[in-house]
């Protein structure tokens, strides 16, 4: 079984070098590195051990490269800092030694180690020697791996066409990448079409459409596809296979076409949300709308008319509640038909509320303005001055509790010209007083929910979280990317976000995929699948356990003169989970760079008896 | 029980001089800031505000929060949206003031300066004419007979004539003080040995100040001597022209070191350097407290000022022995000093002598009462 790690050694016994870091105290104020380094030298196979300050500095890489060529080392070990930060530093200092980057292992003995056990220096210096015991067990049987490296083409496909997917299609194309864009409706712009006026600039909405359109219509490289849906996909990273179909709807012949893709941004939005029938009296009563219903009947309102009108009736007083469908509570809201409840916060209706509110109140000084809300969250720039001209404006706040819902009904006097709507609730800012509005118009300020797109999901496995919209890999470190190599996010279709934030987040997403396509060919990590052909009857239980569709497959192969159906890696869409290695039945499978045998040496460097080794240097 | 709001009350209250109401956003800083509020226990400020901006008048009027501001201004310091809810607190004594007052002159004073100056001038004239038609004989030889001019008995029962009716105006105004603070029925569930027992508080209160020295960084400790010695000054001449004006108002000269004369110019000091110090602070917007100054605040100290400046004019022509500037100045005097008590004492600025020990009163009344029934619930819950 280790035939082809034996054959590739250069020398019989392999040579391995430690470094281990003090990271300027960090490492060194609790854990005994000398003495990690003394023990070091003991781990069968260990030839160097050597301390330095800062590993990740020039003369620190430089040591590391000059011991490979003047020891002849043949593997090395850093016992440093989180991989995160410097695995491909150190990678790098072996690759300039004249080794294969991967013939080096990385040992955490900061964040796992000193930061760990700040209080137990004795235990973070021997977990020290163990994980590092651990690692030059594991690279006894490393091989040199080479990045996988497969054909870069050179598009990039955009799944929707509003203000987040025309800025990522601007950006590519302004960068000389072709772009197909890809939009369900007859039109581009997405929700924006909807809105009049956008905080925080006040804006129309259409400025901000047509400013992108005329970048788009200006750029050759920019293909605009209209009614038009995503249907199928297929391939990896650099070459997705996707067919797209339209116009959708009955009407006119559907064409189809396919293109080959190097990266897709998904740019897909949200929708509000629209309550139940009967929620705050919603289509019970004709004065409840929603806001979007609202900004749309404002702009409705005649240019000259000095009272607010609605369906021929007068509104002289409106009151607008926050967060309805945004910020449940479990138990006290009802949950949607797939059993969840929206717990997030929307955070784009605070300020549109208030902006709305204000724009009524300007409008329309005689009209009766109340807001009622949980909080007031106007966290962005500018965001807090409409709250404070709402004030000055004379809008009149209250705060009611998330579990205490106010109670709309319709008023006990229902004749033409009186208030129709009747809310009770507590008021916080007046100590729990309960407090009675009797107004003519109700605005919901419902807030987002994901998009509709479950065919999307379910054809590139897109990772959907809790709250229904698309996951990044991690908020902070890679907001734009998700686990699906190759696809990114902008925008919406990952959480609520004002127009800022989704034009920042697919600024974002333009320039990671234009950094996809800085070479002709993606290179990506070896840890992949690799199935033992002298192993491998067929049992085909790796295909059944993979989640990632052609990762895995079984094909006719020919074995001595004889054929038979063995399985065969796709490097380009296995990710390296390992599901497949732990049942295949003749343990034919492994993962590169994470091999079975290396596990066993993992556990053997883990478990060897420290103490022994250690009374060894003392002895 | 829910509250009806008033959408009116804070147009009202903007009336009071309570212009920045709606800048409040409810944070609450005055609240935690307010020194008095904190002894208290108390949520004023901001409660006050928060009553005005939403309309709950019931829960206004019922409230005693504004009677314990003393206005050292720290509140109105501290407010990140410049509402000014010292000021808030002050227009809402004055707009108590005139909900108290069931005659509605309060109100029309407080709403129109020029109203209240007419009042004066009214009165003032009647005054006048009064001792125009009814005087007695001018005797123009020394020593100067004011008591001949104007007989002491006939001025002593003018006196008591006017305190009746003005102490009929003022205890009626406060009876409904206490009716709307304790919240009408309830007034009578309490034991007269709780109404009794707190009387104390109330003159503590009314002749110390106590609490206004508690009350914030900005106030000066020479405040509340200033505002202690004009109290003092005032409750001399009330004393001095009610009930020991027989033995104030005579003809006879006494040495400067007599009693009769001192007090008198104690009286005259404790009136005149105040008033005139506050002017100054008004006018220069030096002492937070003066920072903003309705008509009524100016008209108050002038006519004080006057008042006593005129006095001690009498006093002065009167010694020296010229007798017609002391008849004129002394019909000049009361001709200030009628108007001036007829106007501020029940229906303006003058009344919080009474309404804010009243209220520290009636504040420790419901404590004690809340403290039997073993119920702590703030005054809210008890409608
Ligand atoms: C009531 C309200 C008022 C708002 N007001 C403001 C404001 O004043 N200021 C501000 O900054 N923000 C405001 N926002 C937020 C703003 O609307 C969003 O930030 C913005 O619309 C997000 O853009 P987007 O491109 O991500 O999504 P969207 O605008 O939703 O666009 C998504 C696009 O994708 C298309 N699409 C969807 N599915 C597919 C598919 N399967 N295939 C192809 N195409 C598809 C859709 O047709 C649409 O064109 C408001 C939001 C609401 C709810
Ligand atoms: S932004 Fe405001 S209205 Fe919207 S969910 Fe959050 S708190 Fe509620
Ligand atoms: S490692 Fe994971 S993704 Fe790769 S073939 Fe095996 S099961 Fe599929
Ligand atoms: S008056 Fe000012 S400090 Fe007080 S609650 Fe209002 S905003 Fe806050
Ligand atoms: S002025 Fe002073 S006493 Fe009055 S509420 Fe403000 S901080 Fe309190």
């Amino acid at each position: 079984m280790n035939t082809i790690n034996n054959t590739q050694h250069e020398h019989p016994e392999p040579r391995v070098g430690v470094y281990i870091c003090r990271c300027g105290g960090n490492i060194s104020d609790v854990v005994d590195v000398e003495r990690v380094a003394d023990v070091s030298r003991h781990i069968p196979g260990v030839v160097v051990a050597k301390v330095h300050t800062f590993c990740c500095s020039d003369p620190g890489q430089n040591t590391i490269s000059q011991d490979i060529q003047a020891e002849k080392l043949d593997r090395v070990v850093v016992a440093s800092c989180s991989p995160f930060l410097h695995e491909l530093t150190f990678r790098g200092a072996v690759q300039r030694g004249g080794l294969n980057p991967y013939l080096y292992e990385h040992v955490n003995i900061r964040e796992q180690g000193s930061w760990a056990h700040k209080h137990d220096p004795a235990g973070a210096t021997v977990k020290a020697i163990r994980m590092i015991a651990a690692a030059v067990g594991k690279l006894q049987y490393s091989t040199p791996l080479d990045q996988i490296r497969l054909p870069n083409h050179r598009k990039a496909l955009v799944i929707g066409g509003g203000i987040a997917g025309m800025k990522v299609a601007a950006d590519l194309a302004g960068r000389g990448i072709p772009v197909l864009l890809v939009e369900s409706s007859g039109r581009l712009g997405g929700r924006l079409n909807q809105w009049n006026r956008v905080f925080p600039t006040d804006a129309p909405a259409g400025q901000l459409v047509t400013k992108l359109l005329a970048q788009l219509d200006e750029n050759p490289l920019v293909e605009i596809l209209l009614n038009c849906k995503v249907t199928a996909v297929t391939g990896f990273v650099g070459s997705f296979q996707v067919t797209i179909e339209g116009p959708i709807g009955p009407a006119g012949a559907k064409t189809s076409a396919q293109a080959t893709i190097g990266a897709i941004v998904m740019a897909t939005g949200f929708r509000p949300y629209v309550p139940d029938d009967g929620e705050f009296l919603y289509k019970k009563d004709p004065g409840v709308v929603t806001m979007p219903e609202f900004i749309d009947l404002m702009r409705g309102q005649q240019a000259a008319a000095g009272q607010l009108v609605y369906k021929g009736r007068t509104i002289r007083s409106i009151a607008f509640l926050h967060c309805v469908g945004s910020r449940q509570i479990d138990g006290v809201h009802t949950p949607r038909a797939d059993g969840k409840i929206n717990s997030y916060c929307s955070r784009v209706c605070c300020t549109t509320t208030l902006q709305q509110a204000l724009a009524a109140k300007e409008r329309f000084p005689s009209l009766q303005v109340y807001d009622l809300h949980q909080d007031i969250r106007t966290y962005g720039r500018g965001h807090e001055d409409y709250y404070v001209r709402a004030g000055k404006a004379g809008i009149v706040f209250f705060r009611y509790h998330g579990d205490e819902i106010p109670r709309v009904e319709p008023a006990d006097d229902q004749r033409r010209g009186t208030p129709s709507l009747h809310i009770t609730f507590k008021d916080y800012l007046t100590w729990g007083e309960e407090l009675t509005l009797d107004v003519d118009m109700l605005v919901l300020a419902v807030g987002f929910m994901a998009g509709d797109i479950p065919d999307l999901i379910n054809m590139f496995k897109l990772p959907v979280g809790e709250d229904r919209f698309i996951q990044e890999i991690h908020p902070k470190l890679r907001p734009v990317e998700i686990s699906v190599n190759g696809v990114l996010l902008a925008g919406t279709v990952q959480g609520p976000m004002n127009i800022e934030e989704t034009l920042n987040a697919a600024g974002a997403a333009a320039v990671k995929a234009s950094a996809m396509f800085l070479k002709d060919v993606v290179e990506l990590n070896p840890y992949v699948a690799q199935v033992d052909s002298d192993l491998c009857q067929g049992s085909g239980a790796c295909v059944t356990q993979c989640e990632y569709d052609g990762a895995i497959a079984l094909v006719e192969t020919r074995v001595n003169g004889k054929s038979i159906r063995q399985a065969k890696v796709n490097p380009g869409l296995c990710v390296g989970c390992g599901a497949c290695v732990a049942v295949c039945p003749t343990r034919a499978i492994n993962l590169n760079g994470w091999r079975l045998d290396q596990y066993d040496a993992m556990v053997d460097g883990l478990t060897a008896d420290i103490p022994a080794v250690a009374a060894a240097t003392t002895g | 029980m829910t509250t009806q709001l008033h959408k009116t009350l804070h147009e009202d209250i903007h009336l009071f001089g309570g212009k920045d109401v709606d800048l409040c956003m409810n944070c609450g800083t005055c609240t935690v800031i307010c020194p008095l509020a904190r002894e208290e226990g108390g949520t004023f400020p901001r409660r006050i505000i928060r009553l005005i901006q939403t309309g709950q008048k019931r829960l206004l009027l019922k409230s005693l929060d504004p009677w314990l501001c003393y206005y050292c201004g720290d509140c109105s310091e501290n407010c990140p949206r410049q509402a000014n809810p010292a000021e808030t607190m002050m227009a809402s004594r004055r707009y108590l003031t005139s909900q108290y007052d069931w005659t509605g002159l309060a109100r029309l004073f407080y709403n129109s300066a020029l109203t209240e100056i007419l009042a004066i001038v009214l009165v003032g004239l009647f005054v006048t004419a009064l001792f125009v038609f009814l005087h007695g004989p001018m005797v123009l030889s020394t020593p100067v007979e004011l008591n001949t001019f104007a007989p002491v008995k006939w001025v002593e029962l003018g006196d008591w004539i006017m305190a009746a009716v003005l102490s009929f105006f003022l205890l009626t105004n406060a009876a409904r003080m206490i009716w709307n603070t304790l919240d009408g029925k309830q007034m009578f569930r309490i034991s007269p040995l709780i109404y009794g027992k707190a009387v104390p508080v109330f003159f503590d209160h009314m002749f110390t100040q106590r609490r206004s020295r508690q009350c914030g960084s900005a106030r000066s400790r020479a405040f509340w001597l200033k505002h202690l010695l004009l109290v003092t000054g005032y409750l001399s001449m009330l004393v001095l022209v009610l009930i020991l004006l027989r033995w104030f108002q005579t003809d006879t000269i006494y040495p400067i070191y007599n009693p009769q004369r001192l007090w008198g110019y104690y009286a005259t000091i404790a009136l005149l350097y105040p008033t005139g110090a506050f002017m100054i602070s008004r006018w220069r917007k030096k002492e937070p407290i003066h920072f903003f100054s309705e008509a009524s605040d100016w008209i108050f100290l002038v006519m004080l000022f006057l008042t006593a400046l005129t006095g001690i004019m009498v006093s002065l022509a009167r010694v020296n022995g010229f007798p017609m500037a002391t008849y004129v100045i002394y019909v000049i005097h009361l001709s200030i000093a009628v108007p001036m008590l007829v106007v501020e004492v029940p229906f303006s600025k003058w009344s919080h002598l009474l309404y804010r020990p009243l209220a520290l009163y009636l504040v420790s009344v419901k404590k004690a009462a809340a403290a039997i029934p073993l119920k702590t619930q703030p005054e809210t819950a008890t409608a």
